[in-house]
């Protein structure tokens, strides 16, 4: 990956059948668990979100923004850009939901956090006593992570039926589409003096 | 609950229209336009629950539906506080009718459990496909409060007797041949409904879940001391159909219900887990005698190809004299699911086909019914690969190698046989017991009444 421009997973809505199979793999990559539904350990709280809209449905998620709202309104520095993306600190968080409200493609979600098979716990006054406190499951800021801890990359990408979803990296695409240009140019000067505006 | 009679069925509020499972269905019982909610049409419908395992539509705690998810859990037949995650294809939960029977304490409980219940239950508590618990599994059902804790492959060494026995009957008496296995209730349902001129061709035998259930509620009450009708009949099954072949009207005796109530595998661990009963962590125990005792043939019956060999098994030795641990039967590929081979029974030449998926069996049965048919005896499993593919077991994530998983726990099975001290039904110990203490001989007055049944038209019926 590189760390000039941070990659991001984009879906084609062309491609997208709402399977939500992306969205389950996604949750199912952040709890522990093994091969089968049964077997996970935790709620599963996607980090992409099948969206629909008019006559299409395709997922939507955090594009790991270069200039990041959420990580620039966080009032605790619970986000921020690292090598592997724009990330969370959930031992940062306090679930004050400005990240949300921020974000433009509206990524990021509060949602119960997994960590070794447990629940993040807040501690909360008790409301039917006010003297004591109760520990229940915090809901925290929940955005995609790239999957940067899971070895063969993004889990939604892996299992996508109709390889609706992307990886983008953007320094590669730019570099490619820099060579297409640049192929394609060299095609039009072969037929075309553009300069002159005449034709050979 | 909706519709009870429905057993698999698809929520129009969580499905999304990907069709994703009609792409598995094999009889093309999902309707619906594409990106629009689908439904079964019962008519065709098989029940085999290969959708239930596609499906990934589900409801997410950030859609506006899940403020509705304890109405939508109570719907299904769960509790309203349910951590369950909900897809839109689901099966009917008896998890609730299950524990009622048990806490009964008129009850007697009685529980048996398929063959590939034993190699993919493990998958739930986080481990390979094709781990083998049938100890930890015993002990888990003791644990979970059942009376008897006895097993559906004592009734497979049981069909093995009365289907080999009816096969050399109908060759005998030329008819109705080719036959078919009865096993499988997709399959009986598939004949029923698509091939209704041709169910004579199926074995009149119950499956062994039938038979199970129907021994339990006459020798097994009679082993208890108790009339049938203290008896709570349980069955856990890798299988959807296996709920409705339970309800079926003529899946009886003496007026009681074979079996009261179908668990599939998933509802099992599910049940476990909510009493903190961890399987993985059991000591191996055993299952109870009698009807708890079996050989590595009935094991086999929950891979594609194991009732042939089971079947084989027997018949070969009967017929011929031979004690033979595994038939030595080889059976070559023959088209996209099908394998058949040529063997010697009793000086005749059995002509056999293996056919595993339901679509596969199409060509065959046309065949049959244009009287063209080059083979003697056929058996047909629902599920592509048997009933370790079948829709009760545990539902794989996406990602996961369907087909190595799956192969995985067929070899769990093939491995169970292979370790087993007594291979062939008709060694069975408690088997030879049963038909001499009880049964008589296979295909007599008894067998006829309890195990023995009659398929036939159900077209248009849902």
């Amino acid at each position: 990956m590189s760390s000039r421009l941070n990659p991001f997973i984009l879906a084609s809505a062309a491609k997208c059948i709402g399977c939500r199979a992306c969205e389950l793999a996604c949750g199912a990559a952040h709890v522990q668990g093994g091969v089968s539904v049964g077997s996970l350990q935790g709620s599963i709280a996607p980090r992409l979100y099948l969206t629909r809209a008019e006559d299409i449905c395709v997922p939507v998620g955090c594009r790991h923004c270069e200039d990041a709202p959420c990580a620039a309104v966080c009032p605790n520095g619970a986000i921020q850009r690292t090598d592997s993306g724009v990330l969370v600190d959930e031992e940062h968080c306090v679930g004050c939901k400005t990240c949300l409200a921020a974000c433009p493609v509206g990524a990021m979600e509060m949602a119960r956090i997994w960590k070794d098979g447990r629940p993040a716990l807040r501690r909360a006054v008790d409301p039917q006593n006010p003297d004591a406190c109760i520990i229940e499951p915090a809901l925290l800021a929940s955005k995609c992570d790239l999957c940067h801890e899971r070895e063969n990359g993004p889990a939604c990408v892996e299992v996508c039926p109709k390889g609706a979803l992307t990886l983008v990296e953007p320094v590669k695409v730019k570099k490619r589409r820099n060579i297409e240009a640049a192929l394609a140019l060299a095609e039009v000067d072969t037929r075309t003096d553009f300069r002159s505006g005449e034709g050979r | 609950m909706k519709n009870f009679t429905q057993v698999v069925a698809v929520d129009q509020a969580v499905c999304t229209g990907c069709r994703r499972c009609a792409e598995v269905c094999p009889v093309d019982a999902i309707v619906g336009a594409e990106g629009e909610p689908q439904s079964i049409d019962a008519s065709k419908c098989v029940i085999c629950g290969q959708c239930v395992l596609t499906c990934s539509a589900f409801v997410s705690p950030f859609d506006d539906v899940a403020e509705k998810l304890p109405a939508m859990c109570e719907e299904r037949g769960l509790d309203a506080d349910d951590q369950s995650m909900l897809f839109a294809a689901h099966f009917r939960n008896d998890t609730k009718r299950v524990s009622a029977m048990l806490s009964d304490p008129a009850k007697k409980s009685m529980v048996q459990c398929a063959p590939a219940v034993r190699t993919s239950i493990a998958e739930e508590y986080g481990l390979a496909p094709g781990t083998l618990t049938p100890g930890q599994l015993a002990a888990s059902l003791r644990r979970l409060g059942f009376d008897a804790v006895y097993d559906t492959i004592f009734a497979a060494d049981v069909t093995v007797m009365e289907e080999s026995s009816e096969l050399l009957q109908r060759i005998e008496s030329g008819g109705p041949l080719p036959m078919f296995t009865s096993c499988c209730p997709g399959w009986v349902r598939y004949m029923e409904t698509a091939w209704p001129d041709l169910t004579d061709h199926l074995s009149s035998c119950k499956s062994p879940q039938q038979m199970a259930g129907a021994l339990f509620k006459t020798y097994g009450a009679e082993i208890a001391g108790v009339g049938p009708e203290s008896i709570a009949s349980i069955a856990v099954m890798p299988c959807t159909a296996k709920k409705h072949e339970a309800s079926r009207p003529e899946m009886q005796a003496g007026g009681v219900p074979d079996v009261d109530a179908v668990l599939t595998v998933t509802e099992l661990a599910a049940m476990l887990k909510a009493k903190n009963i961890d399987l993985t962590a059991m000591p191996e125990e055993e299952f109870d005698v009698p009807m708890g005792l079996y050989s590595g043939a009935g094991v086999i019956f929950g891979a594609t190809g194991g009732v042939m060999e089971a079947a084989l098994r027997t018949a070969i030795a009967v017929t011929t004299g031979k004690d033979v641990s595994e038939s030595g039967v080889e059976f070559f590929p023959a088209g996209e699911g099908i394998h058949r081979a040529s063997v010697d029974v009793a000086g005749n030449n059995l002509r056999a086909v293996v056919v595993s998926g339901l679509a596969n069996a199409a060509p065959l049965l046309e065949d049959v019914r244009a009287g063209k048919a080059d083979f003697d005896f056929m058996e047909v499993m629902c599920c592509p690969g048997g009933c370790v593919a079948g829709g009760g077991q545990p539902k794989l994530l996406p990602g996961v190698d369907r087909a190595e998983a799956i192969a995985k726990r067929r070899g769990g099975l093939h491995r169970h046989d292979k370790e087993l001290p007594v291979r062939a039904s008709h060694k069975n110990e408690s088997v030879v017991a049963l038909y001499k203490k009880y049964l008589g001989e296979p295909l007599g007055h008894r067998s006829h009444e309890l195990l023995h049944t009659h398929y036939g038209d159900k077209s248009g019926v849902c």
